[in-house]
């Protein structure tokens, strides 16, 4: 008997969604007054007093069977116990987490587990368990995505077999179809042109006291994206990265990414600063914290991005190093252009590279800094306080000149 | 507009139970109509309010527009009355805050539509329908149970669900249902009920993760096996640190079974990982104590006191009388207790003795000069607040000035009040503290020279002429400087600003330097009250004396924290519990 309703019920349960989709709206308040409906006639129903009774007895018959279900674990539960290893301890302890429901990655290895370990507090662990976790969901899921895909090209190719099996017919091109690496080949002399004639772009390597791990590994990652965005470019940008240590953590993460293809990058890297490259009036270190305005992208100047990804707020780091140094200092006009709303002004090196190239090549601050996350500001300034002070001046410079350039006409004319 | 519509809605209603209420011919309808109208409408307004999140937003904006029609009227009353909390008083930032910005508290919450949860214990056909109607995105078993704990429905319902879903899935119930209903357990205090699930935990699970054993600890503590609370604890300590939590229940649990040795092995155990406790902790120590003539109890509890005098901590309203009552209750030793406040002196209202002096000693004084110049300052890169050169040109101009009475924070000080300009607001506040014959010293940025609207040359000419100056880079901070001359210049001197500082102070590398300076600033500062700048600034009175847990053998004087005030982490409490002793 039992197995025949737990039938009807995994029934119901799968029609209820069908309905569902078919008229939400409807059924979404009938539904709602069954389900309080339900449980209410459960408090005053008479005849209930008469059932509880039995109902108590069968209360407690679930400790039965989870304490006599038991025992048959128990030997292996028993030879698990000896070793008292706090690694073991720590697995132990995510396993239950993740029974818990709450946020713990299902596989771990033994170096996560060290590191996990190694964490100093209990919400430190709490968060790079959470990391792990998000990470190997996206993992997951990337990994459904691509057998999804491969179905699909699989099925694709079939189809396209079937179709060339049916019409084979001869067709006349003029180009093989080699498109990708005729693009890097056509980036590739664009860079060499760069690195010989091209504007010096300078990233600042010289924070790596300042960065903890994830910090440095963002910074590399936002330091590729900038690179391939500049390769891309009409007009690249020659890059240099400058204080860059050989085997320090930059060098260290940053050839773990290029992989062999750091050697043949289109770009100069060095182990000396920047001051001694350029000269010292023609550098602009570009830091928000500036009090100066830029306003106007020069094309003599080498501009400086410090390449430094700033969780922990330390206020002023690169300020401090262009005063020490006795350079200019600029930082984006973000607050003349746009209404700021949230997140800091530190914008992240492939943001500021595109704006910079942007303003290289068109010189629109409106068209630079449409590479701003739209989810810091809610728009553009209707008219900007510096083109309203202009018009200003405009206006007054008229209204004076009017008289004289008047009397001036009626001379000549005389 | 909400008004309108929802007036004409209500108009076939009103038809219908028109006719329905059989209205005579003579009678006039109009006035019923309107009467009606109105009832209807405000009816409909405040079911409004709890139905849907759309109209409880538009409510929402509009209580705050009338609150902020409201707050005129307040700010205005605040200017009328003088009598405003000391700086650092608990509560008066908050106040502070309020008139500024009308309050956030008072907006109404969206109270989110709760899910009747079922209070008796069902069938397993009730719940099998229940099942059926619910839908949502996480299992049904888990989201019941999660409202069933928010609720706190009784045990009993929670078992008739565990009863349901062991009998659907095989007598098995999974490890979340478990510690759910653990916690339903523990709250209702159904100690048997606990001990059950805990030994089905024990035999199921190999080990527990920190929220099961904390549950589990709390639950044990009640019954005759609470020693296995201590033996769950010394599981958690094998993965990570427990938590100050765990402790306090371990400790109640030890002091319940009269195991006072326990306790206060756990206690210094918690002191050792650093953890602060749980003032519940001290409570119970101290209810423990009453009235027990043990003079190695007596002394720890001191112990404990001096403990939260050297943590700078407060006791809360609770722990205050659970101290007083202990006091009270030493056999042989009349301590007698009284809850009072404190004179603007320092002098006890209860006993009338004066209260410690917020003044450092030298080598604290010293210590902080030290710290403040090496963190604050320097930082580890004076380039970051300041550049070397400023900082040899400031030392050098302190080292040649006499020793100041009083620092001014500039710019601080000018922009104290909106309406008045920044030159002239400073003129008034040097050439008032002048007339003193105080030896002033304003800090400033070298801006504040550009004669400008704000900045005017002549007034800024008489500043000079009235005090010494030093002007920072535009770019450079000026407090640090600030704090450094006001130490340079010795204890008496006093520095005017209203500025807390608390950027400054979590520079500091410890809560034990970062106290001190509290403390010096405390006895320091001078924050401006006076609201209008055409009459004479006034400032907040310094307190004389230092909020502490402090003794002078016969006597305790201890601040604690009133239940109705909510206190800021920079501010102190402004109750204190006087104790002494009868002569």
């Amino acid at each position: 008997m039992s197995v025949s309703f737990t039938f009807l019920r995994t029934s119901a349960r799968l029609l209820a969604p069908f309905i569902l989709q078919k008229k939400k709206r409807t059924l979404y308040s009938t539904i709602l007054q069954r389900c309080i409906s339900s449980n209410t006639p459960s408090v005053p129903s008479p005849n209930k007093e008469s059932t509880l009774p039995p109902e108590e007895l069968e209360l407690d018959k679930w400790k039965i069977t989870m304490k006599s279900s038991v025992q048959e674990d128990d030997v292996s539960a028993v030879s698990g116990n000896k070793e008292e290893d706090p690694l073991a301890a720590t697995r132990e302890l995510i396993e239950m987490w993740r029974l818990l429901g709450r946020e713990v990655p299902e596989v771990i290895s033994e170096e996560e587990l060290k590191t996990i370990m190694e964490c100093p507090s209990k919400s430190s662990k709490k968060k790079y368990l959470k990391y792990l976790y998000i990470r190997e969901k996206a993992k997951k899921a990337k990994q459904i995505k691509k057998e999804m895909k491969a179905e699909a090209m699989e099925k694709a190719r079939n189809d396209r077999l079937l179709e060339t099996a049916k019409e084979d017919k001869q067709q006349n091109f003029l180009f093989l179809r080699l498109w990708d690496r005729h693009m890097n080949i056509a980036m590739g002399w664009k860079g060499i042109q760069a690195m010989q004639f091209g504007q010096p772009l300078v990233f600042d390597m010289a924070y790596d006291n300042y960065m903890k791990p994830r910090e440095m590994q963002h910074t590399i990652s936002q330091l590729l994206e900038s690179e391939g965005w500049n390769r891309r470019n009409i007009d690249p940008f020659h890059i240099h990265f400058c204080n860059l240590k050989v085997d320090g953590a930059y060098h260290r993460e940053l050839v773990k990414r290029y992989g062999e293809k750091w050697d043949k990058l289109l770009l100069t890297t060095t182990e000396k600063s920047f001051v001694d490259l350029f000269p010292k009036d023609s550098i602009i270190y570009l830091t928000a914290d500036s009090p100066n305005v830029m306003t106007s992208f020069k094309h003599d100047k080498v501009y400086i991005v410090g390449s430094f990804v700033d969780k922990n707020i330390h206020p002023g780091m690169s300020l401090a190093k262009a005063k020490r140094l006795n350079l200019a200092t600029e930082c984006l006009p973000l607050d003349k252009y746009l209404q700021w709303e949230t997140g800091t002004k530190n914008l992240t090196l492939d943001q500021m590279i595109r704006i910079l190239l942007c303003l290289k090549n068109t010189g629109s601050w409106e068209e630079a800094l449409k590479f701003v996350p739209r989810r810091k500001h809610t728009g553009y300034m209707e008219i900007s306080h510096h083109s309203q002070d202009l018009i200003n001046r405009l206006k007054k410079l008229k209204t004076f000149n009017k008289f004289p350039k008047g009397s001036l006409k009626s001379h000549t004319q005389k | 507009m909400n008004f309108c519509f929802t007036s004409i809605r209500s108009f076939p209603k009103l038809w219908t139970s028109h006719q329905y209420l059989g209205l005579g011919p003579g009678q006039s309808s109009l006035a019923h109509l309107e009467r009606y109208c109105g009832l209807k409408n405000q009816k409909k307004w405040f079911s409004c309010k709890t139905v849907s999140p759309q109209n409880t937003k538009s409510n929402n904006l509009l209580t705050a527009k009338a609150r902020y029609l409201r707050k005129g009227d307040e700010g205005n009353n605040k200017q009328v009355s003088s009598e405003s909390p000391h700086f650092f008083a608990a509560g008066s930032a908050k106040k502070r805050s309020q008139n500024s910005h009308p309050s956030k508290e008072q907006a109404l919450l969206p109270s989110r539509k709760s899910f009747q949860v079922p209070t008796k214990p069902l069938t397993s056909e009730q719940w099998s329908k229940l099942q059926a109607d619910f839908k949502g995105k996480a299992k049904f078993e888990n989201w019941i149970i999660t409202q069933m704990v928010r609720a706190h429905s009784s045990v009993d319902v929670a078992k008739s669900l565990l009863a349901w879903v062991a009998a659907e899935n095989s007598g098995i119930v999974g490890y979340d249902l478990l510690v759910k209903y653990l916690c339903l357990c523990v709250f209702h205090k159904q100690t048997s009920e606990v001990i059950d699930v805990y030994e089905i935990m024990k035999a199921r699970y190999k080990s527990l993760e920190s929220g099961a054993n904390t549950l589990l600890i709390r639950g044990l503590i009640h019954s005759d096996r609470w020693r296995e609370a201590v033996l769950l604890l010394e599981n958690i300590k094998k993965v990570m640190v427990p938590s100050k939590g765990n402790y306090n229940d371990c400790i109640q649990g030890a002091l319940l079974h009269q195991d006072a040795n326990l306790a206060w092995s756990l206690y210094q155990e918690l002191l050792d990982y650093e953890l602060i406790p749980v003032l519940d902790t001290f409570k119970a120590f101290f209810d423990f104590g009453r009235g027990m003539n043990d003079d190695q109890y007596a002394k720890k509890l001191l112990d404990i006191l001096l403990y939260l005098r050297n943590n700078r901590l407060y006791p809360g309203e609770s722990l205050a009388h659970s101290i007083k009552t202990w006091f009270e209750s030493i056999p042989g030793e009349q301590w007698q207790g009284k809850f009072t406040t404190l004179q603007k002196s320092g002098q006890c209202l209860g006993c009338g003795r004066t209260i410690e002096t917020s003044q450092l000693s030298s080598e604290e004084y010293d210590y902080l000069q030290g710290k403040i110049m090496k963190d604050v300052i320097d930082g580890g890169d004076q380039y970051k607040k300041t550049t070397p050169q400023e900082l040899k040109r400031f030392k050098n101009f302190v080292k040649t000035c006499p020793p100041f009475d009083i620092v001014i924070d500039g710019l601080n000080v000018a922009k104290m009040f909106p309406k008045t300009r920044e030159s002239q607001s400073l003129l008034d506040v040097v050439s008032q503290l002048s007339e003193l014959n105080l030896r002033l010293l304003v800090l400033g940025r070298k801006h504040m020279l550009m004669p400008s609207s704000r900045w005017r040359k002549d007034e800024m000419e008489r500043v000079k002429k009235l005090a010494s100056c030093f002007f920072a880079d535009n770019i450079s901070e000026d407090d640090p400087f600030l704090l450094y001359a006001t130490l340079h210049s010795g204890n008496h001197c006093k520095f005017v600003t209203n500025d807390l500082m608390r950027d400054h102070k979590a520079c500091l590398p410890d809560a034990k330097t970062q106290s001190l300076f509290f403390k010096w600033q405390q006895g320091h500062q001078l924050a401006i009250t006076a609201k209008l700048p055409g009459s004479k600034v006034v400032f907040q009175p310094i307190l004389s004396y230092d909020t502490v847990v402090q003794t002078t053998g016969d006597s305790w004087h201890i601040p604690y924290d009133d239940n109705q005030v909510e206190r800021c982490s920079f501010e102190v409490p402004t109750k204190w519990l006087c104790l002494h002793r009868k002569t």
